[in-house]
């Protein structure tokens, strides 16, 4: 049966769809008592049935903050409707507090609270910032050693190699150093890929490829860490003889590494290598202990520290990243002669000279420079 | 046919005839070489001294092993676990079963991850000293290191594979697989192997001698 529409702007309607907006005829007289009497019945409906309605919404819509209570105010609504709350509150109530309340944010689940959302301000604190720029300090650092490289290049020794050399670190400090430098890498590298994977490959390799690195890089990850726990215990025995401050490194700091032209005498090693060493530990550390939380999560069944380490994991592996990019530098083309220390054992007499001059002395026993009286600073 | 099909496939059998066809060629004409004709009176047993050789050089002399006992820990931590990926691991285990129809009891996974752990730290310790030393420099060959890259990155691949999430991880595993068979031959993982022969004939040379090894 066709129906009809009301008849309003019919030359907006295509001429096919006309005939639904022409004008009905006029109804018999009988029909229209009978409309009368229908609208009637209605308007008597509707009476009957908004009467009551101010009552039933006093009970079920929450008065504004500043609305004046009446004495003569009806009954809130039975225990099982919303009462006076809005969703916001109960959703408080569920939470322990309000989700804008630090103490809410990094209490333990709340006394009668019935669930946790650190887990929202973890994934805010994770995709908005962590993964969003995380990736631009090693970015930064290689930005950086490019620069430095171009405009004031490698270090070359001032007197050339003598030819004459010392020996630095044995084998078995060697191998450590490199069998961390492996596992490190590989490490690093896996670490980016499940950190970066979704902002850096997935757009444009897609996201199947980005589902098979990660999913592999992930693997590798687990597999290679406990290994880095390994080269970790392994590096600080071979290394932490000689790396502990002296008040002979205030002259480093505040010669800032002789960065400025300026020398700067050091021992074995200087303030920038044992700030470096110690980095790696304690960093290492705190990299290894969240790792071993978040392969091992039933180690604890409070879910903030499995939030706090995927966290402090990131940050610390970051910095590591970003600070072995200039040790890296200046291990191989950075420093005429130093690599020669890490693939030989052994370093050149003048690069001892130069860049640790009291380690020279208390080698060989001699002055490390012509204008020094034989032994002046080789005291331990 | 798929990648993983073709790498599990046609080129797993090309592989593999070409690493047991190259083993067998190899070692035979080892064994073919003979040796030289000893024309004095024998003085003890060549063939005692065979296994004797074999099983002496098993444990390290003295001041040797604390002098290489990086090199010992390291050899032995990445062989022995090797070993045991390779013919305990339940992957390995099924796709044997799969050709061949035979079958033992596997490692339980955790027992992989460690075997794995182990062969790792060996493999990159050993490779590392082999940098590191500048006698072990002197004698190490690019293909030293490409024997060694190509182990790794058979393990490695592999356990990238572990979570059999992805097809794709397990074909380039196997691609890895093939050419390891292919090279094996041709290269010094032909050690695994010629071992047991080169120490042999030292312990039977000296056995002959009458020489306590």
């Amino acid at each position: 049966m066709r129906q009809r529409l009301p008849f309003i702007f019919p030359e907006i309607l295509p001429p096919e769809a006309r005939f639904f907006c022409e004008k009905s005829p006029p109804p018999p007289v009988g029909a229209r008592t009978a409309r009368l009497f229908a609208l009637l019945a209605l308007l008597a409906t509707l009476i009957c049935t908004l009467a009551p309605a101010p009552l039933l919404a006093q009970s079920s819509v929450r008065p504004p903050g500043a609305a004046a209570s009446f004495p003569d105010a009806p009954e809130p609504g039975p225990a099982n409707t919303l009462g006076t709350r809005s969703d916001a509150e109960i959703w408080d109530m569920i939470r322990g507090g309000s989700p804008r309340d630090p103490g809410v944010i990094f209490a333990p689940t709340p006394e009668g609270a019935l669930m946790t959302t650190t887990g929202q301000q973890w994934r805010v604190l994770r995709e908005r910032y962590i993964r969003k720029y995380a990736g631009w300090a090693p970015l930064g650092v290689i930005v950086l050693l490019v620069l430095h490289h171009l405009i004031r290049g490698p270090m070359r020794l001032k007197e050339g190699r003598s030819g004459k050399t010392l020996p630095r670190f044995t084998l078995t400090a060697r191998v450590a150093h490199w069998f961390m430098a492996v596992v490190f890498i590989l490490l690093a590298i896996s670490g980016l890929i499940i950190l970066l994977g979704r902002p850096l490959i997935a757009p444009y390799l897609g996201r199947e490829i980005n589902a098979v690195l990660t999913s592999a890089a992930m693997q590798g990850h687990n597999l290679f860490g406990p290994l880095f726990i390994l080269a970790l215990l392994w590096m600080f025995v071979k290394f932490v003889a000689g790396n502990f401050f002296h008040p002979h490194d205030l002259k480093w700091i505040f010669r800032l590494g002789g960065l400025f032209g300026h020398h700067v005498s050091s021992r074995k090693f200087n303030f920038g290598e044992k700030t470096w060493f110690w980095m790696v530990m304690l960093v290492g550390a705190v990299i290894a202990a969240s790792g071993v939380l978040m392969l091992f999560p039933w180690l604890t069944d409070d879910l903030r520290f499995l939030q706090l380490a995927t966290v402090l994991h990131v940050l610390g592996a970051v910095l590591l990243i970003s600070v072995a990019l200039g040790h890296i530098y200046v291990g191989t083309i950075g420093m005429e002669g130093s690599l020669d220390s890490m693939l030989k054992g052994e370093v050149d007499e003048n690069w001892a000279k130069e860049h640790h001059d009291i380690w020279y002395e208390q080698m060989t026993g001699k002055p490390a420079r012509a204008d020094e009286p034989e032994g002046e600073e080789a005291a331990p | 046919m798929s990648f993983l099909q073709f790498v599990e496939g046609p080129l797993f059998y090309a592989a593999a005839a070409v690493f047991l066809l190259g083993v067998a060629w190899k070692v035979l004409g080892l064994i073919r070489l003979g040796r030289r004709p000893d024309l004095a009176p024998p003085k003890g047993s060549a063939a005692w001294g065979f296994i004797r050789g074999n099983l002496r050089h098993f444990v390290p002399r003295g001041i040797f092993a604390r002098r290489t006992w990086l090199h010992i820990v390291a050899g032995y931590g990445f062989h022995v676990a090797l070993a045991v990926l390779v013919f305990f691991g339940a992957f390995h285990i099924a796709f044997i079963e799969r050709l061949t129809g035979l079958s033992w009891p596997a490692l339980p996974r955790w027992g992989f991850i460690v075997a794995a752990e182990i062969a790792f730290a060996g493999l990159i310790a050993l490779w590392v000293r082999r940098i590191s030393d500048p006698v072990m420099r002197q004698i190490t060959r690019g293909e030293d290191h490409a024997s060694t890259i190509l182990t790794f990155l058979v393990m490695l691949t592999g356990c990238l594979a572990l979570q059999e999430s992805h097809a794709s991880l397990r074909a380039i595993h196997m691609l890895f697989v093939d050419i390891w068979l292919i090279y094996f031959p041709f290269s010094r993982l032909m050690h695994a192997f010629t071992f047991v022969l080169s120490r042999g004939h030292s312990g039977a040379t000296y056995g002959r001698k009458g020489i306590n090894l």
